[in-house]
């Protein structure tokens, strides 16, 4: 069964569109990763999932449930967390995890042993008894997404959840939620602006820029997809006229003048072009001071997707 | 049942978030002392006010005035947990999980009418030997204190959360809310009587719905329901719902 379907989804606010045009099919039980710089739309894509508001056009299906029908019976499957912080000042780390519970209607002695279990895996022992109103930002944020799961769900919305924290709770979390994910079949929706996490947790990625989506595959596929697309770099002497326009006849290559002299080569076929580039180079008598080709990442991919979109 | 009971678990989320000591202290603490403080400090410059048909001493006016006063004061927690529910995203994180904006707005109304009844209980039941003498209780006296607290709930806990929606800085809300209740407080037959008021003031004093939750109550003390009462409790209940209205649809409207 498709978790989540939307199709031609938009948000237009007064003077922008934050959301245009966004078609989603995500299968259940996996950790679907929604990853775009800042702005791109991720945010408002979590809050129009999780119905807190409703689309200027089209159709979101969450759960099999449609979401301008009945928003309720989404919202009793579903956890969200949010971008902001969400917490209840006078309450002690603890308390805050058991009224959580308490709210989800979750029974009384499941919530003192989920309460246990969650402190514990969250690392928040020693802080159990202080109050919200005193702790880091860090540790609000790992209470804000333990409490999630005090309460049984469906679909998880995390909204960039490993903000603040310090590399030790950030690896603790995503190994939690995949532990998580393979254990209770939970399908989990994910934004981030950081790659590496994305490609260390996430089944699937979608790339989202300007309010719209621009890859959707696995870590893997997007390597093999975009990452047959090499890019090498030439650092050369200088740069005549007579190279200028030899080279111009190659669309697989552009000239960089700054900080140096530069060919940079982009194409699939980057080794057949580089062959060609070479013996416009020796022609042209242009020394060769540097040659480098860059390996794919996730993170080059992400920029050029992005850039490209720009 | 299906309304009824995301209501109670947001109402006991509201309860252990609100009620704290210093919480206890103002709406307990202070109206007593000032009962017994400022009751009998001015007793030697009022001595007896008329109330319907009857003359009551000052403390005891005070006193059932207090009651009032009381009720008032603790919609103030509904505007409180609105304005910090949205402040620190518990109000972006409720209207995400399993309740809607409905049980919402009536589960603060239900707060603040447990909180306003409690007090009023208290207060009824420590003021009894201060107003002892004047009290005709009757069969529409519980009923009549019910109805206050409840009436008064809704209408002073609807302008909380209209202000509570309309400000966003934290000293505009604490300044704003402050200078309305104590307005309400001060230009109202809780503490002085219309009597000696000048025509202005008194003009005031009857455009203020405290007075007329005020002597709503007196009456249901003092057995004084007269036909002025019936008239102050239909507008009670008119202004109730006109801002109840009000601030739903703003509550409703309010964007993430
Ligand atoms: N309530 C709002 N009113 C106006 N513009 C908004 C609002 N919320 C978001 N935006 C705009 O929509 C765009 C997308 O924002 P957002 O979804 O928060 O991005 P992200 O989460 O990917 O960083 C941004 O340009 C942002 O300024
Ligand atoms: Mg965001």
């Amino acid at each position: 069964m498709l978790c989540i379907e939307t199709k031609d989804l938009r948000k237009k606010y007064a003077s922008t569109v934050a959301v245009d045009g966004v078609d989603l099919q995500i299968e259940s039980g996996q950790v679907f990763g929604f990853l775009g710089p800042n702005g791109a739309g991720k945010s408002t894509v979590i809050k129009l999932l999780t119905t807190l508001i409703s689309p200027s056009n089209g159709k979101i299906s969450v759960l099999g449930i449609d979401s301008s029908k009945h928003p309720l019976e989404i919202r009793k499957k579903i956890g969200v967390v949010l971008q902001q912080p969400s917490y209840e000042p006078t309450l002690s780390a603890e308390k805050s995890l058991e009224k959580y519970g308490m709210m989800w209607n979750i029974d009384k002695k499941i919530r003192k042993k989920r309460t246990e279990e969650l402190l514990s895996a969250f690392g928040l022992e020693e802080i159990r008894k202080k109050k919200m109103d005193d702790l880091s930002i860090g540790q609000r944020r790992r209470v804000q997404v333990a409490r999630e799961f005090m309460h049984d769900m469906e679909l998880l919305f995390l909204d960039e959840p490993t903000v603040g924290l310090d590399p030790a709770a950030r690896r603790k979390l995503l190994d939690f939620l995949r532990e998580q994910v393979k254990n209770s079949g939970l399908t989990i929706f994910y934004t981030t602006h950081v790659l590496s996490e994305a490609e260390y947790l996430c089944d699937n990625i979608a790339i989202i820029n300007n309010g719209k989506i621009m890859a959707v595959d696995s870590p893997s596929e997007l390597k093999n997809r975009f990452g047959h697309e090499k890019t090498i770099k030439i650092h050369i002497s200088k740069v005549s006229e007579e190279l200028k326009s030899k080279l111009s006849i190659i669309p697989e290559c552009q000239i960089k003048l700054e900080p140096e002299p530069t060919v940079i080569i982009n194409s699939t076929k980057s080794e057949i072009v580089l062959m060609n580039i070479l013996k416009i180079l020796n022609d042209t008598n242009t020394k060769i001071n540097d040659l480098s080709a860059i390996p794919t990442n996730l993170e080059e991919i992400f920029l050029k997707v992005v850039g490209d979109s720009n | 049942m299906i309304l009824i009971n995301p209501i109670i678990r947001l109402v006991n989320r509201n309860l252990t978030i609100s009620i704290n000591p210093g919480f206890i202290i103002w709406q307990i603490l202070f109206p007593l002392i000032y009962i017994f403080v400022a009751g009998f400090a001015y007793t030697a410059l009022i001595d007896s006010v008329p109330f319907g048909g009857k003359n009551l001493d000052y403390p005891a006016f005070l006193a059932s005035g207090m009651i009032g006063f009381n009720i008032m004061n603790s919609t103030l927690i509904s505007g409180i947990i609105i304005w910090n529910d949205r402040r620190h995203g518990m109000f972006e994180q409720i209207m995400s999980g399993p309740f809607t904006r409905t049980h919402y707005i009536l589960s603060n109304i239900v707060t603040i009418g447990i909180i306003g009844l409690f007090s009023a209980a208290l207060i009824t039941a420590v003021g009894y030997p201060v107003f002892f003498d004047s009290v005709e209780f009757n069969i529409v006296t519980i009923p009549l204190i019910i109805f206050g607290s409840v009436v008064g709930a809704i209408l002073f806990g609807s302008i909380a959360s209209i202000i509570s929606v309309k400000l966003r800085s934290s000293e505009g809300f604490n300044v704003i809310i402050n200078t309305v209740f104590l307005f309400c407080a001060f230009a109202s037959t809780a503490f002085y009587p219309v009597q000696g008021a000048p025509q202005p003031l008194a003009t005031i004093f009857y455009l203020n719905p405290l007075s007329y939750l005020v002597d709503i109550i007196r009456a249901g003390i003092f057995g004084q329901v007269t036909d002025f009462v019936i008239i102050e409790m239909l507008l009670l209940v008119a202004l109730a719902s006109i801002l109840f209205v009000i601030a739903t649809k703003l509550l409703t409207k309010l964007d993430f």
